[in-house]
């Protein structure tokens, strides 16, 4: 484990425990000479069998939203032993799936946070996992041994989340409540053969804790606070020299898929004996102001007796919105990118900019989208670039608007053309041309899967955009910062209707191209919660 | 057009050159990628470009139908729609229209078929067809031809034959009235089914509209005919066709059909399978193709080809990885995409260099030996190459030799 450095994470001002913060999450590679630096808030790219979706290798390198990466490892269980632990080298993740370490923080979750379907329930010593070939039990300490070879930046410490059917009984929060901490106690262990030098770890420097108890702000405190308590006797033994279990921990982490599905009580969920078989619901809609209330008063009860010094994580936040209340609200320092690549996967380029815009009236207009369905006919004839909110390359020198510097809006050459043959000349350099929406419109009703590779590229770009927007405000206005907040809201639809519209007309066009395609698209979101099927014909 | 050829082969006929069109010089022979909706599946132009490929082909039929001529018009045609800027190739529709609608009855108007969206009755002449490719702008336009399955017997071969003559010249006519003569290039058609005969007429024909044509492309083939028709009927017509105009043998795009076309004298191919079959799993290799799917290479942590420049291989993308995410990722799709992209680019790129180094002989006996080395050499490749003076058995009469179209191929062991 030589290879395995420290995150840390610099705080500029936090006058308190819940209030908006700026910070910069720094990892020093030193075999590599380089230093990793994340600015928060931030995103963090989500990942489907290893890969963004729809990003081949020089794409996810040029993309510059793209720093942090999350893995959920559970799909490569179909392999015996897993295909990260395996990969020869240092940094076996990293160079199993096309990251350089130059240039990614990596993270690894056993399961994927987006995942709220029913599940097998988990056991005193497993948590049951969802590959190709069906449920898997992983065990504390087949995990242990799997992060130990793959070797990832940042990983997550197992817990248990119940993804059963119906409300949960107080015992077995409790339970829940016991294995998570036990089982994080597991993973933080002193490493075998780790050198102690200084500034070092024995253990694995950097592991997260998912926040246990649920719904149950009872449950979630009494969790918070046994991360706190001294261990004793043969428990502190084995976590040595660590004094309590949050002492080993770099991060908190909260995924807000499960809190979603138990807060929103229109989600009626069968129950599965036999393992998840149900297709990711294209429908849900995003949480609803009161809903994001209550998760934000969850997570504010866990963290509440925890440092403040430490990385705040959330995954599965499904709109600007939810985001900028947890921003406001709580201090979540970091966000997965899920909901904004998902937009990707069904035909929307996102299209909106923190502080939202001032020009244009559009205070008294009925609120905006925040992106354009480019499934919609409006679009087939409209030439225009991808976003009205942030301009592209092609735009005039005085245009104020920030810029998107994404591959659609700003397309470059990833290098230096390949020659074949010493007859073959350098083709001429042309300035780039941004992409347009009737393009798009094009690619998307004949099912081209270049336009996914796009709209991610682009809504990446948009949501980093978005960060570096309210790092800004708080950097520069910080007293500002709540009331744009509510200018935001009051500009931008927070139902999301755009992503509703899309998802129809994304499913019509798949019908379209007949019942084998829509099949296989079904069949793609049983596995996955992102990304499209491959198109076959 | 300018079309200069730079050496030929002192061996077989194939040939280097280098065709300049409105978008770029384009050296030669050269593979051409389809991207059939203004889109090479899964990958961007800018990655297109970057493996080094100037000319890609777009389907007029399709194009047609979606996004439409309108749209077309407004975004400036299809270079600018795709945001493509070198250069495009445009076939007639025909071939579409026949394989893609049971409807279609030709007659000597035009192609006569229901609009797949409306129903509609509609028409494609040889004029209408030209329009819509002035529409889309491609540097390289073809006429509109008689299709008919390469595996039609009876009249109706030599009665397409001779209509795609006659298409021919209302191609031309409409094309040089309509001025855009400088900018896109038409090329004709030669048809004449399996029939000597009848595609030494339509050669006879064809070549008497030299003048009027910028190039000549070869029809009517790649139908699942046999493959020793296949290469005489393409050794037929590139002997006749004459030196200086390129020579497109349509529907071609295994590494096997590729070299033995180039070594009768062709000089640009296309094919969907490259692209198609990436996103099935399958990369081609100079040991031959790898299906990425089949178990052996789940802990394969080499890259599908050390020496490939693509980017996929460049960044060591195992086999392990892709057979972890292929068919699975649309990720997977287009890394393999690009490497299959650079694979053929890479077979012809090779045969330029050789032909122009007096070596082709020697690279087609490499390449075959490395590809078809331990499966058996196809028959029909051994016959094709001895006609024009290549044995690929040379100093290696024990080698394997397989009948029947030998296509090499890793089957599945899963499903
Ligand atoms: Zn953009
Ligand atoms: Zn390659």
């Amino acid at each position: 484990m030589s290879h395995l450095s420290l995150l840390r994470f610099h705080i500029q001002s936090s006058p308190a425990t819940f209030s908006p913060r700026l910070g910069t999450v720094s990892l020093t590679r030193q075999s590599e000479n380089t230093s990793l630096e994340v600015h928060t808030p931030g995103l963090i790219a989500s990942t489907s069998r290893g890969v963004v979706p729809h990003l081949s290798g020089d794409h996810t390198r040029a993309s510059e939203a793209i720093r942090w990466v999350h893995v959920p490892f559970e799909s490569f269980l179909e392999l015996s032993p897993p295909l990260p632990t395996l990969h020869p080298g240092p940094y076996p993740t990293h160079a199993c799936l096309g990251f350089p370490p130059t240039k990614h923080i990596l993270t690894m979750s056993l399961r994927d946070p987006a995942d709220d379907r029913d599940m097998p329930p988990n056991g005193n010593e497993f948590v049951s996992a969802l590959c190709l070939r069906g449920v898997r039990k992983v065990t504390p300490d087949e995990w242990r041994d799997y992060v130990l070879a793959a070797q990832p930046d940042v990983l997550v410490a197992l817990s248990d989340i119940p993804f059963t059917s119906g409300s949960y009984s107080q015992k077995r929060i409790t339970k829940s409540i016991e294995r998570s901490a036990s089982w994080l106690a597991n993973i933080l262990r002193p490493l075998p053969g780790r050198h102690v030098s200084a500034g070092a770890t024995p253990h694995f420097p950097n592991v997260l804790v998912h926040m246990a108890g649920g719904t149950t702000p009872v449950a979630r405190q009494a969790f918070s606070r046994s991360l706190l308590e001294p261990l004793f006797d043969k428990e502190a033994e084995a976590i040595k020299p660590l004094n309590n279990l949050d002492q080993g921990v770099a991060g908190y982490t909260f995924d807000l898929a499960p809190l979603h599905k138990s807060l929103s009580p229109t989600t009626a969920h069968t129950a599965t004996k036999n393992g998840p078989v149900a297709a990711i619901d294209l429908f849900s809609a995003p949480p609803a102001p009161s809903v994001i209330e209550q998760v934000v008063s969850l997570i504010r009860t866990s963290l509440e007796p925890l440092p403040a010094t430490k990385p705040r994580f959330v995954h599965s936040a499904s709109s600007p919105h939810e985001i900028l209340a947890l921003i406001r609200d709580v201090g979540i320092d970091l966000f997965d990118a899920h909901w904004a690549q998902r937009a990707a996967d069904i035909g929307v380029a996102l299209d909106f900019v923190f502080p939202a815009p001032t020009t244009g009236g559009v205070s008294d207009a009925a609120p905006r989208e925040i992106g354009h369905n480019f499934y919609d006919k409006q679009y087939s004839h409209d030439f225009s670039s991808f976003a009205d909110t942030l301009r592209s390359c092609s735009a005039e020198q005085d245009d104020k608007r920030p810029s998107c510097v994404c591959m659609a809006c700003a397309p470059s050459r990833p290098s230096e053309p390949l020659k074949h043959s010493r007859l073959d000349e350098a083709p001429p350099l042309h300035p780039p041309v941004p992409y347009t929406r009737a393009y798009m419109h094009h690619l998307l009703h004949t099912h081209e899967m270049a336009a996914h590779t796009l709209l991610t590229l682009h809504n990446l770009a948009v949501l980093d955009t978005f960060f570096a927007g309210v790092r800004r405000v708080l950097s520069e206005q910080p007293e500002i910062f709540s009331q744009e907040i509510t200018r935001f809201e009051q500009i931008y639809d927070g139902k999301l209707g755009v992503l509703a519209e899309a998802r129809k007309t994304w499913t019509e066009v798949s019908l379209a191209r007949g019942k084998g395609r829509l099949a296989r698209e079904k069949e793609k979101l049983k596995q996955d919660t992102l990304g499209t099927a491959v198109e076959l014909n | 057009m300018q079309f200069e050829v730079l050496a030929t082969c002192h061996t077989t006929r194939a040939r280097a050159s280098r065709m300049t069109l409105s978008h770029g010089v384009t050296s030669l022979p050269t593979f051409m990628p389809v991207a059939t909706q203004a889109a090479i599946k899964g990958v961007t132009p800018q990655q297109v470009e970057g493996l080094g490929i100037t000319l890609i082909l777009n389907n007029t039929y399709h194009l047609n139908l979606r996004p439409g001529i309108g749209v077309l018009r407004e975004a400036g045609g299809a270079h600018r729609l795709q945001g493509w800027n070198h250069n495009l190739l445009t076939d007639s529709g025909g071939f579409q229209l026949v394989s893609l609608n049971k409807f279609t009855t030709i007659t000597e108007q035009g192609a006569f078929f229901a609009s797949p969206f409306t129903g509609e009755p509609t028409m494609l002449t040889p004029e209408e067809s030209i329009s819509i490719q002035h529409a889309i702008g491609a540097d390289i336009i073809m006429q509109l031809d008689d299709v008919v399955s390469s595996l039609t017997v009876g009249p109706r071969v030599a009665e397409a034959m001779q209509r795609s003559i006659r298409w021919l010249d209302r191609c031309i006519e409409f094309h040089e009235k309509s001025g855009k003569r400088d900018t896109q290039n038409l090329f004709a058609i030669v048809q004449g089914g399996l029939d000597p005969v009848l595609r030494d007429e339509c050669l006879n024909e064809m070549i008497k509209r030299h003048d009027k044509v910028a190039g000549y492309a070869i029809g009517g083939l790649s139908g699942g005919e046999e493959k020793d028709i296949f290469w005489r009927i393409i050794r037929q017509c590139a002997e006749k066709l004459p030196a200086d105009k390129p020579r497109y043998s349509m529907g071609i795009g295994f590494a096997e059909d590729l070299l033995v076309c180039v070594a009768l004298g062709v000089d640009m191919a296309d094919c969907v399978f490259p692209t198609r079959t990436a996103r099935f799993g399958v990369a081609l290799t100079f040991n031959g193709p790898l299906n990425l799917k089949l178990g052996k290479h789940a802990k394969d942590f080499n890259p599908i080809d050390s020496t490939c420049p693509c980017p996929t291989c460049k960044d060591g993308v195992s086999r392990a990885t892709l057979h972890h995410t292929a068919t699975h990722e649309t990720a997977a799709a287009h890394a393999i995409t690009l490497h299959n992209l650079a694979f053929q680019a890479r077979v012809m790129g090779q045969a330029r260099d050789s032909i122009m180094d007096g070596t082709f002989p020697a690279y087609l006996r490499r390449f075959f030996a490395d590809y078809f080395g331990d499966a058996g050499y196809p028959e029909w490749c051994i016959n094709a190459l001895r006609s024009v003076g290549v044995d690929l058995l040379d100093g290696n009469p024990d080698a394997k030799v397989v009948k029947g179209d030998g296509a090499k191929w890793e089957y599945s062991d899963t499903a």
